[in-house]
């Protein structure tokens, strides 16, 4: 048993040029999953990173003695979101907070990198001021979501009247502002925010691992395929059932090694322009994309075994007997209970809502994407029988009889582009738009205030702002404790820009009027940016531990977060559209391997090269046709429990693109295989006597 | 005298520094069965080959009917193929993913015809055949002699001016390979077809009316019609 590595490897390389090109195959085709699958991974990691560098600002309160006080709120700059810490120490002991060297003293002010940035190119009166102190230094990257967030901290003195905020409201975290909180450590928890992104990057994984999970499989496959002839001869001078097993998994396992360290290495390089993908408002440290050695080895093992397993179950037939590849007998039809197995999945998606925990969509999605998989198959089978049936042609006869003789080969050649058509249509009723945010006004910032002091608050504002030359009516509304102060700004008349969606009256005037068209989009500039944060500015302070913000301002997490929404679909589509391109050219290739002898005899018999491109593109493209189709069908259902809008342009110029792509894809891929085909049947009878 | 429907003449091809066929000629007559015997490696296989268009040689002619073919492009030599010759190998031709009929109407579609009228003009091959009731079986399901009696009806059913065959009995016992032959040169002959067996079994050329002996390239008797 000790000599089969040798000679599975000597074997690999003495397989001639063939066999090493399809070696080389599966080895790139495991480099793609493996470059992928620690894309995917990192992800995760990557969202579960940035969720434990923001929990600190999203305390939990002290269950005994309190070090510090903490309060969290939110402001606003050039139309981006500006995370304000106020923290004060109510000991000694106080630990410094997360990527700050030291506890802030009363008056500090620590700025993000990014913030610093800005703080230097704006006027003073635009941001700067707003948190004059003396400068305490920079916060480090451990505190911060992602290298261009905007972060302040300030320290105050524990009576500081940022600390006196009345506020009962219950927030979604640090985005919607923290009431001020005695800690007794900085640990805080992960915020609602954080946790949203990582199950929907749980979602994107399941989504793009399956695809790959099944291309890797496939790619194994492959290799198994080339092997069958000279395997089953072994088989016939005597080797033992375990002794092939043992050489094929070798061989396989050989060949996914070196594909999965090519792939750590290719993942390696793309991680730089990775990190620039925005989600969450800004890009990623690199940091967050490498996995970590431990995850990195894990994959690396994972792979490989995966492979060789896969091999090993491609083997059965000739371990189960050394004629067992020659003999070709009707195939047995595909069972009905794979189809089965889908509709059982697919009557469970009804019973799932948006409040259906993320691991059991997770699991629904993976089970869902599975068993169009298993009923692939099947389906080619079907799809088989009516072309063969139906065929007048030679080409789409050989191509009926050809997927029904192996429809889970033709299966292969397509399912990477099928499954895409899944994800496309589970995307199309979750691609959110703008137009769902409705018309948000940027020109009326808006401050709590207790109503006690309204009335002195309304006074204060006013001179503020004309001591800013800040056109601008000030009102209060609403009734009870609580009032809104509410600032309409003159819009954009000093910048000469984008005009005001509301007029008014006059600097004593009521704020009225219309809000002009748009979309979400386009509402924070109906006033002039510069405007708006002098305006801000100027307010500054006038509620300590309040910030003055716009309708427009609160409904900009929810246009990142569909324009989050948009990115990480087209992430998975790319990434799912990677693969089944690789695949169904890997795919392509190898079959004109596989079926060499046969494509070499019907040369010789006459048959032309493109009635034999014909039949190799009837029987990739007609599958994939019904297949997409129903993928795309599948995906649409699954995702109606969850759908967040009806079928809207965006989502269907998405699927639209991705059925042009696939078809594209499939069919180019199908092009670069032809030169394969013209090679392995220019010389159908080599050999000399 | 025969007419002659295929000669090749001054044949010489080389693979590399092995020189397969040195000068090599043949001349072949209407209706007429002709074994070409020969150990290993003596070229009986690469003739063959040079003479049904599947290779071009490196030296000398070949003509069908008077028309000189190793000069033709490929395109046109497969069309050739596919037309005028037939073709009977030792094992592996029929398509196993096509039902047996399928297999023998494949070139009558190829040419062209309906596959409706291909498949009934396949099926009247089966009962001369002895191969009745077998029309849908695939060749995994074909015993050695059955698979190779489909493919002597698939090499006919286009009415071929010459049947090539490589080893046609190679893979079959002795009575199966007696049996193969005399339907493969009764069918043969039967079409007014031309039929050229390479083999290295007496017993298989004794079925044919001239054997050629090649050694070495070269024929060394019954290069004539």
């Amino acid at each position: 048993m000790s000599a089969l590595p040798g000679l599975s490897w000597r074997l690999l390389r003495g397989g001639g040029r063939r066999n090493m090109l399809g070696a080389a195959l599966t080895a790139v085709a495991v480099a793609v999953s493996t470059a992928l699958l620690l894309f995917a991974v990192s992800a995760n990691l990557a969202f579960q990173g940035r969720g434990d560098r923001e929990a600190w600002r999203n305390p939990v309160p002290a269950q005994g003695g309190a070090v510090a006080v903490q309060a969290v709120r939110t402001d606003y700059v050039r139309e981006e979101r500006i995370t304000v810490v106020e923290l004060a120490a109510l000991s000694p002991d106080a630990p410094p907070p997360p990527g700050l060297e030291r506890f802030p003293a009363p008056g500090e002010v620590w700025l993000s990198p990014a913030l610093a940035e800005l703080a230097r190119r704006l006027p003073a009166d635009q941001r700067a001021a707003r948190f004059a102190g003396k400068g305490g230094g920079t916060v480090g990257d451990e505190a911060l979501i992602h290298p261009g967030e905007l972060v302040a901290v300030r320290g105050w003195a524990p009576d500081a009247a940022v600390f006196a905020v009345r506020d009962g409201r219950e927030t979604d975290g640090p985005r919607e502002g923290v009431a001020p909180t005695r800690i007794s450590d900085f640990t805080g928890k992960p915020s609602f925010d954080a946790q949203g992104y990582q199950a929907l990057a749980l979602i994107a994984s399941v989504l793009m691992v399956v695809p790959l999970l099944v291309f890797g499989g496939a790619a194994a496959r492959l290799t198994v395929a080339r092997r069958d002839q000279r395997l089953a001869a072994l088989r016939l001078v005597g080797a033992t059932g375990g002794q092939v097993v043992a050489m094929t998994a070798a061989e396989a396992v050989i060949t996914a090694s070196a594909g999965a360290v090519a792939g750590a290495l290719l993942y390696g390089l793309l991680i730089p322009p990775l990190t620039r993908i925005e989600i969450g408002g800004g890009p990623w440290f690199a940091a967050d994309l490498w996995p970590g050695v431990p995850y990195t080895l894990a994959v690396l093992a994972a792979v490989p075994l995966l492979v060789g397993l896969s091999a090993v179950v491609g083997l059965r037939r000739v371990v189960v007997s050394p004629l067992g590849v020659a003999k070709r007998e009707t195939p047995p039809a595909m069972r009905f209970v794979r189809v089965v197995a889908l509709l059982a999945v697919l009557a469970v998606v009804p019973a799932l809502s948006a409040g259906t925990g993320a691991g059991v969509i997770a699991v629904v999605l993976g089970l869902a994407f599975l068993s169009i998989n298993l009923a692939g198959p099947w389906v080619v089978g079907v799809i088989g029988r009516v072309t063969a049936r139906t065929a007048r042609g030679p080409a789409r006869l050989l191509a009926g009889r050809r997927l029904v003789d192996d429809p889970r080969s033709a299966w292969r050649t397509v399912s990477g582009v099928a499954l895409t058509g899944f994800v496309a249509g589970f995307m199309l009723l979750l691609s959110p738009t703008a137009d769902m945010l409705g018309e948000s006004d940027a020109s009326r910032l808006r401050i709590t205030v207790p109503a006690e002091r309204a009335a002195a608050l309304t006074g204060q504002a006013r001179e503020r702002l004309a001591e800013a030359g800040v056109p601008a009516g000030v009102e209060v509304t609403g009734k009870g404790e609580e009032r809104t102060l509410v600032v309409a700004l003159a819009g954009g008349r000093d910048a000469g820009e984008v005009q005001a969606g509301r007029g008014t009256r006059g600097a004593s005037g009521d704020a009225q009027g219309s809000a002009s068209g748009g979309d979400g989009g386009a509402a924070a500039a109906q006033v002039d940016a510069a405007l708006a944060d002098r305006a801000r500015t100027a307010l500054d302070g006038l509620v300590p531990g309040r910030s003055a913000t716009s309708e427009a301002d609160e409904d900009r997490f929810g246009l990142v977060l569909i324009g989050d929404i948009g990115t990480g679909t087209l992430v998975v589509l790319v990434v799912s559209f990677l693969v089944a391109v690789v695949s169904a050219g890997i795919t392509a290739v190898s079959s004109v391997l596989d079926r060499r002898q046969t494509y070499a005899l019907l040369r010789l018999a006459g048959t032309p090269l493109r009635v034999l491109d014909r039949a190799r593109r009837a029987e990739t493209l007609i599958p994939l046709a019904v297949m997409g189709g129903g993928s795309i069908a599948v995906g649409v259902f699954c995702a109606l429990p969850f759908a967040v809008t009806s079928v809207n342009t965006r989502g269907l110029v998405t699927l639209l693109a991705c059925v042009v792509l696939g078809f594209a894809g499939v069919i180019g891929a199908g092009a670069a295989s032809a030169p394969v085909l013209r090679s392995v049947t220019e010389n159908p009878a080599p050999r000399p006597d | 005298m025969t007419a002659v429907v295929l000669e090749g003449s001054g044949l010489v091809k080389r693979f590399g520094p092995t020189v397969a066929l040195a000068g090599a000629g043949l001349a072949i007559g209407r209706g007429e069965a002709v074994a070409i015997m020969g150990p290993s490696g003596s070229g009986k296989s690469t003739l063959l080959h040079c003479l049904a268009g599947i290779m071009k040689p490196d030296e000398g002619e070949v003509h069908l009917l008077g028309q000189r073919i190793d000069t033709m492009g490929e395109r046109e030599r497969s069309a050739l193929r596919r037309t005028r010759f037939g073709f009977v190998f030792q094992f592996g031709q029929l398509l196993p993913e096509l039902p047996a009929d399928e297999n023998v109407a494949l070139p009558l579609m190829l040419g062209g015809m309906s596959r409706g009228d291909a498949v009934r003009r396949a099926r009247e091959w089966f009962g001369p055949l002895g191969l009745g009731g077998m029309e849908e079986r695939r060749p995994g399901e074909l015993s050695g002699g059955q698979a190779q009696r489909v493919a002597i009806a698939r090499a006919l059913v286009t009415r071929p001016a010459v049947v090539f065959a490589d080893e046609p009995t190679g893979a079959l016992d002795q009575a199966t390979g007696h049996d193969t032959m005399r339907l493969l040169v009764e069918a043969t002959r039967g079409n007014d077809a031309s039929l050229v067996v390479v083999t290295h079994d007496p017993q298989v050329a004794r079925w044919c009316g001239r054997t050629v002996e090649v050694r070495d390239g070269r024929i060394l008797t019954g290069a004539g019609v």
